[in-house]
């Protein structure tokens, strides 16, 4: 694991706090909690429901800030970040994946993955080079013109995984990617997610497998908000 | 990223095909609506404008303080002051008088009525009318010249070419050959004058010198010079005014008591279509109150809103489902005012698609519209360039209008909350629920005076005026009905069965002064009828007697008036009394008082009437009672009857019914367009409300499931979420009845005679929408609560 060791840190967070409040009850989702990732690393968090992760994982990819403490992004303090400058920093490094794919029905494969080009302002020609070549590379070319309610479940994760991936990112963060897969198609995402990690993207992911955990460098290991246990992966 | 917009509203709209017909259908109605009467208010703005000379023509208008400080106000003067003021004031560069005439005009065998105006030779200089055939600046030189529009040239001469050609018009008794001059197109319809023949003014003067300063007959028009101050203009007039007609005035004030003092001022002519003070009358035509275009206006602005009211209702509603695309776009990139951006053009697609079927309906509408608003308005009025900037204008606010406030809310949403599923409308919804009752307290506001314009009309319609129109017929006789030819009429009329009885006035409405109680002045209306007239029409005489043809002294110095007239003049024995007639030296005695009707159309009340049967004037309108049967078979025998006792007479006829109905043309028309007012209102409204509940229902699928399986029933259900709509219905009622109350109160007003509010009229209103609005939301509802629980509980 030296290519690990050896990286420079991509995400450092001290001490972050984040509650959920309602009128009565004030909920502590992230306690003092502190870890960090290596550029290149595939991590992946675990615990039960209700422990954090997806907190986490949201204020990860800057789609929620914390109500305490320091998240430096590649050494850069992004905490407390305006809505606009997040929207920037995430647009250009961090790709997504979700359990429940989130393609947008209205639009087909291509459209999906392209999305992310346009709001970059990636030119139109530029786009359909980039797009083809993902789908490529996804073994999703020939559903290039069908909608996401054309495809199977397996499918539509290549897609998402496509669009996460078409920008490029430093960052992937994927959140429970298989959870809604039967083992095969949840093993194939697992391999690409593995393929694109050998390539230089760092991954966190969300899941409860201790299967598609195994994928990964280290496990932090969430409850009630903090890191209890950290196993690193031989 | 623009055409990736575009795809995805368009995917959108298909996807959603109900809400988007609800969306379009709503809004197309509503952006046609706008479209329609911003086309009326350019009309009406743009009456008179044509004329080249526009900026600077004047009418000539006065105001009449009388000595206890009444004010009557006229457009119209006598023939003294054009040339008078024309030749004193320097800034006067020309006048032009215009004064409504009709004459009986003869084609071979045929003679018909022509409306015409006579108008002085600069009447071209002034106006902007084209000719077509003819000198315009030589055309109404001739004494004995006509200038005839191409309409009427063509209705007397085909197609051949008119100039040059003689008609022959009646003057007096016999018929005079006057010269076709000139044929001019057809007057603009947004023009006040309508040429539709032109006598020269000279010929009125030539039957009629007037040299009165205090007549009021014709209209005078001015052009004054560029730059000139126009308040000075004014006080050279009056100036010129107080100095020429001293003399007359004097004599006015000694012989008839006249003591009025005239003021006179000008009128710029493109004020003169919407001026409520000064109308175009008097042949100037289309007078126009500028109320209509308000009342118009707001309908307008009314239904626009409650379309929009639909699409950001519906729009925002429909939210959740769109939750997820917005949390998507978000995560990839999308900044929140590129979202706005985003939902801002679906509004203006949608908008734009509403807009070119709104184009559509204004073509298949405009007929309608225009015997509503008594328009002639075409299609390609559209097209002219500041109507193109209007309707681009009303397309840009309603697309802002209806999609700010969703594109606002939309990009908004956090995208943590809506890809976990955690986006919810916990809140009150007080926003959707507020523009509901706004809608539907629209919609009431309409049905309730839809419902009290119908019944004041009803009112109207079937008031007791007080005599028996029924089976009455009018014939005009054109004043042509002597005492002889009238009896000769008569006895020949009567000698059909179908016929009951025949009767005369000397027609129009004519008023008059005299003196009463030894030199008390006093107004009132005058008709000259024959003996038959109180009795045909079942009027009854309350004291004294009828005129009678056996009584010489009955034609000569006796008259009859109504009770208010006694009343007024404070009689307790009318009998016997005398109204002394001071300007024609002439006296004569009351012989009878009749009861009181409605002479005028109700809009008056009914004022004080006097009735002579003076010989010397002739009869106008020949009143004719058939029998109801063979009505046709009668008016066959009285045209053919008139036809030859009054030959080169236009036969016409009207029943005294339809004439008295056409005195509330106006109130039919407001019927009419209230009534569409209020369709198009709760239509839209209800297409909202249909879809809003829809989205509860679909909104409310497992909450529905879950109370089923619980052993809710069907009933208990439909109940459950009609009753939500139903309390807003509820709440728009209570707001638009003291507001519909006040509304209809102050239009009432303007009726003499009138009917009361009563609280039926809002409780039908209210029950009348609350059945609409449950009919609406039951459908939803019943559908929602039949769904199998099972399916909306797997679903989840």
């Amino acid at each position: 694991m030296s290519k690990n060791e050896e990286g420079s840190v991509m995400i450092k967070i001290t001490d972050m706090e984040k509650f959920y409040r309602t009128e009565e009850v004030e909920t502590i989702a992230l306690n003092k909690l502190s870890i960090h990732v290596k550029t290149g690393e595939f991590v992946a968090i675990m615990g039960p429901s209700g422990c954090g992760k997806s907190t986490l994982l949201n204020i990860l990819g800057m789609l929620d800030d914390p109500d305490e403490g320091s998240y430096i992004f590649n050494g850069i303090e992004v905490a407390h970040f305006t809505e606009r400058k997040r929207a920037d920093l995430r647009k250009h490094n961090i790709g997504f994946v979700f359990q429940s794919f989130n393609l947008i029905d209205e639009l087909t494969v291509f459209e999906n993955v392209e999305l992310p080009l346009i709001y970059t302002g990636v030119p139109s020609s530029e786009r359909v080079k980039r797009v083809e070549e993902v789908l490529d590379k996804m073994q999703i070319m020939h559903r290039r013109n069908h909608y996401p309610q054309q495809l199977s479940g397996g499918q539509q994760q290549r897609v998402a995984i496509a669009r996460a991936v078409v920008n490029k990112p430093k960052l992937i963060l994927a959140d429970e990617p298989t959870g809604n897969l039967d083992s095969t198609n949840g093993n194939d995402v697992m391999e690409l997610l593995t393929d694109l990690n050998e390539q230089g993207t760092t991954i966190v992911m969300v899941t409860h497998s201790e299967h598609d955990a195994r994928y990964s460098h280290r496990i932090i290991r969430l409850l009630d908000g903090q890191a209890v246990v950290e196993n690193i992966m031989i | 990223m623009i055409r990736n917009y575009i795809k995805t509203a368009f995917r959108n709209l298909w996807r959603h095909k109900a809400f988007s017909v609800i969306n379009i259908t709503g809004l197309s109605v509503a952006l046609g609506s706008c479209m329609l009467i911003l086309l009326y208010t350019m009309d009406e703005v743009s009456y008179d404008r044509f004329n080249l000379n526009k900026d600077k023509i004047y009418r000539l208008v006065s105001t009449s303080t009388g000595p206890t400080g009444e004010v009557s106000k006229t457009a119209s003067t006598g023939m003294m002051p054009g040339p008078a003021f024309k030749q004193q004031i320097p800034e006067i560069e020309n006048f032009v008088r215009l004064q409504e005439n009709s004459f009986i005009v003869k084609r071979g065998n045929d003679v018909f009525n022509q409306d015409a105006l006579y108008a002085d030779e600069s009447f071209f200089s002034i106006f902007s009318f084209p000719t077509l055939r003819g000198d315009p600046k030589t055309a109404l030189k001739d004494i004995h010249s006509v200038v005839l529009s191409e309409e009427v040239a063509e209705k007397y001469f085909g197609k051949q070419d008119a100039v040059g050609r003689v008609l022959d018009l009646k003057v007096n008794d016999a018929f005079q050959p006057f010269t076709v001059s000139a044929v001019v197109k057809q007057s603009p319809q947004n023009s006040s004058v309508k040429i539709k023949m032109l006598v020269p003014m000279k010929f009125a003067q030539s039957q009629f010198n007037d040299t009165q300063w205090f007549n009021f007959f014709l209209n005078t028009f001015f052009t004054v010079k560029p730059g000139s101050n126009l308040k000075a203009v004014e006080a050279k007039i009056n100036s010129v005014f107080n100095r020429d007609a001293a003399a007359q005035q004097k004599e006015m004030a000694q012989k008839y008591g006249f003591k009025d003092k005239v003021k006179f001022s000008l009128q710029p002519l493109l004020q003169m279509h919407t001026s409520t003070d000064y109308p175009s009358d008097n042949g100037l035509k289309d007078a126009s109150n500028p109320v209509y275009s308000y009342i118009l206006t707001g309908i307008a602005v009314f239904i626009l809103l409650i379309a929009c009211i639909n699409f950001i209702n519906l729009t925002v509603a429909r939210s959740l489902k769109r939750a997820k695309e917005i949390g998507i776009r978000k995560v990839v990139g999308g900044m929140r005012g590129q979202l706005v951006m985003q939902f801002l053009g679906e509004s203006f697609i949608l908008s734009f698609i509403a807009f070119l079927l709104a184009i559509l309906l204004v073509q298949l509408a405009l007929p309608v519209f225009n015997d509503l608003a008594n328009k002639a308005l075409a299609f390609s009025y559209l097209l002219s360039p500041k109507l193109v900037i209007g309707y681009i204008a009303i397309f840009l606010l309603t697309g802002l209008l209806a999609g700010f406030y969703p594109a606002l809310v939309l990009s908004g949403f956090n995208p943590v909350q809506t890809l976990y599923n955690r986006q919810y409308f916990a809140g009150k919804n007080y926003l959707s629920k507020g523009l509901v009752v706004l809608q539907f307290t629209l919609a009431t506001f309409f049905i309730i005076s839809t419902i009290t314009i119908y019944s004041q009309f009803n009112y109207l319609m079937h008031f007791d005026l007080g005599y028996d129109a029924k089976n009455v017929v009018s014939v005009n006789a054109a004043g042509a009905a002597d005492e002889q030819k009238l009896e000769l009429f008569k006895t020949e009329l009567l000698k059909n069965t179908g016929i009951k009885s025949v009767t005369a006035d000397q027609g129009g409405r004519w008023g008059t002064i005299a003196h009463i109680n030894n030199g008390q002045q006093t107004n009132f209306d005058i008709k000259h009828i024959d003996e038959e007239y109180l009795s045909l029409f079942k009027i009854p005489i309350v004291k004294g007697r009828n005129f009678s043809k056996d009584m010489v002294s009955d034609s000569s110095n006796s008259v009859l008036v109504n009770e208010t007239f006694a009343k007024q003049a404070g009689w307790r024995n009318p009998i016997g009394q005398v109204v002394d007639f001071f300007y024609s030296n002439k006296k004569y005695n009351v012989i009878g008082v009749v009861k009181d009707y409605h002479f005028a159309s109700l809009s008056e009340k009914i004022g004080p009437e006097l009735f002579s049967m003076n010989p010397k004037y002739p009869y106008g309108n020949i009143y004719i009672k058939i029998s109801a049967k063979n009505s046709a078979e009668a008016l066959n025998y009285i045209e053919k009857e008139f036809r030859q006792i009054f030959p080169f007479k236009p036969y016409q006829h009207t029943f005294i019914e339809a004439q008295n109905a056409e005195n509330y043309d106006k109130e039919a028309k407001w019927k009419q367009i209230v009534t569409f007012s209020a369709l198009l209102t709760i239509f839209i409204s209800c297409i909202g409300l249909f879809g809003l509940a829809a989205l509860s229902a679909e909104r409310r699928k497992k909450e529905i499931g879950i109370r089923k399986v619980l052993g809710a029933s069907v009933e208990g259900i439909v109940r459950k979420l009609s009753t939500d709509f139903l309390k807003l219905v509820i709440i728009s009622s209570v707001v638009a009845i003291p507001a519909a109350w006040w509304a209809m109160h102050k239009w009432l007003e303007n009726y003499p005679y009138r009917i009361k509010i009563n609280s039926w009229i809002f409780l039908l209103a209210a029950a009348l929408v609350m059945l609409i609005a449950l009919v609406t939301v039951s459908f939803q509802s019943i559908r929602a609560a039949l769904r199998n629980p099972v399916n909306s509980l797997r679903s989840e």
